[in-house]
Order: C-alpha cells, then structure tokens, then sequence
C-alpha cells in the first residue's frame, strides 16, 4: 500500500512538473468552455449581438409589445433605420430597402410585422422574415432569439389564439360546450375552484391581452407562464450550453487519463519504468498506482472544470450535487479503463496516441459532446450508444439541466460502471501480453 | 555472498545465457567483461529478479532469489546500463522519489540524500533538471540513485558509457570508496582498460557464456605469452618480414604486425639485439606486456572491440 502511495505521488510530482499537460488539463477545455459557451447562449459574460432588421408596421398593442420585447432582448441589436452612403440623415427601413440590403449581404436577416399582423380575429401573429442563406446560423439564432421571446414575454397571447383558432375549427357553440368540460376537467385534475376558472368568459381575451398584468388571478397566464418556464425559463442554463460544458469536460478528461496511461511508455523508455522493477516495487504496484491516480486525476478534473463553468456561466452545479459527483466518479472510472485498455494494446506510445486521439474525437463527435446526437443519421445514432461519451454527457446534461434525480441516470451509470469495470479488467490481462513492461 | 547456478535465460530463439555459474565473495569488486550482447545485462536483471531465468538460480546470502519478490531487493543497488531517470524533475526530486520506495524514514532520507549527492559532486545542482545535465552527470545521478538506501550489494552495468574522462575518474572513485567502506560491487562493462584498473577478480562472458574466470594474474597466466611484440609496417619491415616471423607467431593485422615471441626471444636483450641487427629503427617497435584484451583474442579469436 504504501509503495502504491508513493508511486501516486511521483505521478503527481511529475503532473506539477508538466505545464504541458496542466494546460491540456485545464487551461485548454477552459477556453474552449467559454468559447463555445458564448456560441450556445452563457448568460454570465457579454455575448456579442446579432443584428436584426425590425420593421414594424402594425398598430396593434401587441406589435408594439413585441418590439419593445426585442428590443430589451440581450441577443439582438434591432436595426430600424438606415442611412445612404456619405450621409448622415437617417431613414426608417422599409421591406424593399430591408430585401436590397440583405441580399447585399449588409445584415443577414430582417422581421416584418405587417399591417395585419394581429387584428381583432387573427387566430395567429403574422410575421414575415428574410434572411441571407448564405448566412443561415445566424439566422436561425436570430429566429431562435425572435420565438424564445415572443414565447417567453408574451405568453398572454397564447391561449387567445389557440382558442380563435379552436372556435374556427369547431364552431362558437361547440366551443363552449367544450369549455365547460374542460372547466371541470381542470377543476378535477388541477385542484382548482371551478368558480375561479372564469377564464373562458367574456372578459378574459381584455384579461390576458392585459400585457402587463403579472398578477396571480390570471390563471391561464400562470399556466402558460408555468409551461414556458419549463421550455425556455429564465433560471434554467441553455442545453446547448451544458451540453458543451459536459461535452468539453469529457473529451479533455478522455486526453488528459490517456495520456496519464500512456505515460507508461514514456516510463519505459525514460528506463525509469524498468529502474522502478528493479526496485522493491512490482508490476502490479505500478498498475494499481495507475489505475488510482487516473481515476483521482479525472475527478479532480472535472470539479476544476464545472466549478469554472460556475464562475463564468452561473452554471448550476450545487443543487443536483450529490447526482452530479457520482456522475463524475461513474465517467471518470470509464474514461481511465479506456486509457488503460489503449496503452496495454499498443505497442508503443506514438501507436498509443495516434488510435486515442482519433478514438476521442470520434466518440466526441457520434456521443453528443458537440451537438445533440438527434442530428445524426439513425446507424450513427444507434452506434453513439457504444460510446462513453454518449452515456456521460447524456448524464450531464440530465444532472445539470433538467436537475434529474438520481432514477433519471441510474442507467448511465450503470453503463459507465459496467464499462470501466469490464474494460479495466481485461486491460488488467492484457498487460500480462502487452508491450510495456517487455 | 552471491551464487548464480547453472543460469540460462531465451528471448525467442535467441539464447542470451547458457548456464552460467558465478560466486562472488561478500566485499568484492567484480568485473563482469563482456563484447555487446554477450548477455550482461541480462545476468544483472536475473540477479535483482527481474527477469526469471528459464533454468538455475540465484542464492543471495541464504536466500533464493526469487522473481518478482521485491524485498531482498533491499539489499541491492541495481545501477541501470541506461539513464534511467524523470529527466523533467531536478536532482533532488529524482533521489526523493526513488529513495521514497525504501521505507527511510524521512529525515534519514533526506540525509542521505545529502550525504549522497556530495558523494557524486553533484551537490550544488541538485535543484537543476536533469535533462540540463551533461552526460557525465546524469551518469552520477543514474548511481546515486541506487545507493540511498545503503545496499550491501551494488549491481553496476556500464556505469561509464558516453562519459568524459573527468567524470569516469570520479565514478571510479567513487566506487571504489563504497568498496572500501564494505559494499560488494559488481561491475560490468565492455572496456577491458576498466575491467584490468578496477576489477581485481573478474569473469569474461561471451555470447551467453562464461569462458573465463578468476583474478588478473590468473587470467593471464592462460595466455601462452605474457609479452606482445607489435612492430609498424613501413618499407623495411615489409621488406624484412621473414625475418621477424623467425622471433615467434606474426600476425599481419592492419598497419603493423603483432609477434608473440617464442621462448629464446622471451629475454628481452636477445630480441631487441635482433632488432637492431635487422635494422629496424626504436621508435617503430612496441613491446606491451599481455593485457586482457589478448586474453579474450586468444579464448575468442575476436577482439574485444569487434
Ligand atoms: N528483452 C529482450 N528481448 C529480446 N532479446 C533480448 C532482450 N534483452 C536482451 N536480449 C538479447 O539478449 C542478448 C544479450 O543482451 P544483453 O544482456 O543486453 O547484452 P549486454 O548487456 O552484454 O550488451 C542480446 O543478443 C540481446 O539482443
Ligand atoms: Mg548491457
């Protein structure tokens, strides 16, 4: 026990020793943290805005609404007037003008809201929107940007619409019948009194288009309310932005154990390894030195990198903390076997590096680190779940983002600790054949 | 102190020791004088277990040296033939690690280590990366390594390989101060120079074998002359080649000849009175008493630096 402790030591000894490696360790995935965080939507620094035509040329309380909305919206730089070359006076933007200057490739993309956007029986809001193809991220984020705030902000609007819309679908006097089912049917399953859900009366289209009303006696506006906060709350941290997080974290732990393995090699031809056999040190100290340093280093690991995404994007880590250390421990025990089971296959450390650098990033790819794997084609899809990378960053992002309990991953973890235990016993044999300790 | 028994050890088909039989006596420096390959470093790993010979054995004291087993492994200092140290860490670190596998308690440690880094002059850089060490340091260090922990038996496999003289001089010091306070040593190495200096009683291996074995005079003595004639080739000792092959068994090698005299040239006087009859001038002529190096010529046929 002790020589084992010792022999962790002398890793860490050497760890401290290598800037290098600290970098790849920590400094590395930091940066790339913060980058793609920015791209996915960090709250916490200042994310550069996307600029946005609006021409808004309804009258209506809710256009209004809505630009004031968008205007107040932190990703987007609402652009409402132009001015001509060599000229300082400015003109209000028209379609036209909007059309001529995207197609110019001025700014990617432009929203209209039309006369008719929203009349006293639009049973849905009228937008137009033009963007450049050529310029189809930013434009997607901007339309992303546009539906999150109408969704979010004017949520009011709504259960207006759907209900015109249901009344056109199926009749004024259906629809009343139909509400007072429903009526009882909320009442039953909601708890609610049912003299209190007069939502459906004459008054409720002025009391839900009250935009500005937050108080609590709007029932279907707390309901919806209630409903956006679970899609696009405000509390809650992007998916996008904890998938990158969790996505960047494994890959750089999956380099940083691989390379704490294939230090072995290093060893080997440094001769150290073969001074330490012929010290009283044996085999199988080295191996179980290796096993608990890579382990100890991978969860040291990832509490530096989650803590960092705390201080920069206010990354929720200590309410779902408990889940959130056995998911660390369950991916770090995975990511050494993977380490392990390389260097005892490969003949020599370039061999080494090449097959894990290319096994990472592959694994990256098709296991979800740097894009939700619904992206992929199915037979990418189905072989994603052979990779570790899959079963950890789906737990991330079940422990950090949707704050799951402990039911909600207790498969991957399952699979993580079946995984390491598996392939750490088999590399376990394989270095009885394997090259290094020739 | 030490019995290797009947030895053989195979890499594939390579045999790389053939039953090889030694005893060294506790407190003695023993050569081990080999060509490369001839398997010395083999029998080096073989004594500190480890590698595990396919046949024989090792005794150390009473006991059976065992592969794998690491405690007797106390006893011994096992200097690798290669530098074998964490070139990225300095001096000091590099002693602190490897001697941390002893159980020293740590103020002994780091006593020793002291003591230990004065030994191989090395004191005032210990807190330097040895991978800014010249050659002949890092050969130091690569011995003080192996000593912290006091072993009786100090196993060391070319210790001087790729050393400038200066440094040389002060690794031989320095074993030969450990010997003298006691430490059994064996030394190996392809240099016969080294082996004749430091090496009162030494064996020869060759190709996984042991061909000869004893102390200097003895080995010697199997030599059928203990005096080697080497004259240059010039014009007039071509000329006079007849001639010289009269004084004893004349090799014709690349730019002179070497001539084992026989018995009535053995006297010094009478040969060089035959040189001069002959002609040949004083300063092209060589006589050199027999050296190791004829002792594996005439065992092998091959020169040692072959
Ligand atoms: N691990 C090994 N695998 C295969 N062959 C080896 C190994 N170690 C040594 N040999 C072979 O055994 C012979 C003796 O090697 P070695 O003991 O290193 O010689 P020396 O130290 O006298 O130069 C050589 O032919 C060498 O190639
Ligand atoms: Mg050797």
């Amino acid at each position: 026990m002790n020589i084992i402790y010792k022999l962790i030591k002398k890793e860490i000894i050497r760890f401290l020793n290598d800037k290098t490696s600290m970098m790849l360790t920590f400094i590395v995935p930091i940066i790339l943290m913060v980058i793609f965080g920015n791209i996915f939507g960090g709250h916490g620094s200042s994310r550069g805005k996307a600029n946005l035509i609006l021409i808004n040329n309804s009258n209506s309380e809710i256009a209004k609404f809505i630009e004031q909305k968008l205007d107040s919206t932190e990703t987007l730089r609402l652009i409402k007037n132009y001015s001509e070359e060599f000229s300082e006076i400015k003109f209000p933007y028209t379609e036209e003008i909007a059309k001529e200057h995207i197609k110019k490739g001025k700014i990617s993309s432009a929203l209209i809201l039309p006369e008719n956007f929203f009349t006293d029986t639009s049973s849905s809001l009228l937008f137009k929107f033009y963007y450049d193809p050529k310029n189809e991220i930013e434009s997607a984020m901007i339309q992303g940007s546009v539906q999150q705030t109408i969704m979010s902000q004017v949520g009011g609007i709504m259960p207006v619409l759907m209900m015109r819309q249901a009344k056109k679908q199926i009749g004024e006097n259906k629809f009343l019948n139909f509400s007072d089912d429903l009526k009882k049917t909320v009442s039953a399953n909601f708890g609610v009194n049912v003299d209190s859900l007069q939502f459906l009366g004459g008054d409720f289209e002025k009391r839900a288009m009250n935009l500005n009303n937050n108080n609590s006696s709007n029932v279907i506006g707390n309901l919806v309310k209630f409903d956006s906060e679970q899609l696009v709350g405000a509390d809650v941290k992007s998916p996008g932005l904890t998938r990158s997080i969790g996505g960047i974290a494994m890959m750089f732990m999956l380099f940083t154990l691989t390379a704490a393995a294939n230090s072995m090699f290093e060893e080997k031809s440094e001769g150290t390894l073969n001074r330490l056999l012929c010290m009283p040190v044996k085999r199988s100290h080295i191996l179980w030195s290796k096993y608990i340093y890579s382990l100890l280093l991978g969860i040291f690991q990832l509490l530096v990198l989650f803590t960092s995404a705390w201080l920069i994007f206010d990354l929720d880590i200590f309410s779902n903390f408990i889940n959130l250390i056995i998911v660390i421990i369950a991916s770090a025990a995975a990511a050494v076997s993977f380490g392990m089971i390389i260097t005892s296959f490969a003949k020599n450390i370039n061999q080494a590096s090449g097959l894990s650098t290319l096994l990472i990033l592959v694994m990256s790819a098709i296991g979800g680190a740097w894009f939700p794997i619904f992206l992929l084609p199915d037979w990418m899809q189905s072989l994603a779940r052979g990779t570790l990378t899959f079963w950890a960053v789906e737990a991330y992002i079940q422990v950090l983002w949707r704050s799951a309990d402990f039911s909600a991953i207790a498969l991957n973890v399952l699979v993580l600790l079946s995984i390491a235990f598996i392939i750490n016993f088999y590399s376990l044999l394989r270095f009885r054949k394997g090259k290094v300790f020739r | 102190m030490l019995q290797i028994e009947n030895v053989s050890i195979k890499f594939g088909n390579i045999e790389a020791l053939k039953g090889i039989n030694l005893k060294v006596q506790k407190g003695e420096f023993f050569g081990l004088l080999g060509p490369n390959g001839a398997g010395k470093s083999t029998l080096m790993k073989i004594i500190v277990g480890y590698l595990k010979p396919d046949n024989g054995h090792v005794i150390m004291g009473n006991e059976l040296v065992v592969y794998d087993n690491v405690n007797f492994r106390r006893k011994i200092g096992f200097v690798p033939q290669e530098i074998s140290l964490y070139l990225e860490l300095s001096a000091y670190q590099n002693l602190k690690i490897f001697g941390g596998f002893y159980n020293i308690p740590g103020k002994v440690l780091e006593e020793k280590i002291t003591e230990v880094l004065k030994l191989v002059q090395l004191e005032d850089r210990k807190k330097d990366a040895v991978k800014n060490f010249s050659g002949g340091m890092k050969r130091r260090l690569n011995i003080a390594a192996s000593i912290l922990h006091d072993p009786e038996l100090i196993l060391c496999d070319e210790p001087t390989v790729g050393v400038d003289p200066q440094s040389r001089n002060a690794i031989f010091d320095m074993l030969m101060k450990l010997n003298r306070e006691g430490k059994t040593i064996i030394y190996t190495t392809h240099y016969m120079e080294e082996a004749e200096r430091m090496c009162p009683r030494l064996a020869i291996i060759d190709y996984g074998q042991i061909i000869a074995e004893g102390t200097l005079t003895e080995l010697k003595k199997m030599l059928e002359r203990q005096v080697t004639l080497k004259v240059l080739k010039t014009s007039i000792t071509i000329e006079k080649t007849n001639e010289l092959s009269q004084i004893g068994k004349l090799l014709e090698l690349d730019g002179h000849y070497e001539i084992i005299p026989n018995e009535y040239f053995e006297l010094n006087s009478k040969l060089f009175y035959y040189l001069e009859e002959l002609g040949i001038p004083a300063d092209i002529i060589n006589l050199s008493r027999a050296s190791l190096e004829d002792v594996f010529l005439s065992l092998t046929g091959r020169s040692l630096r072959d």
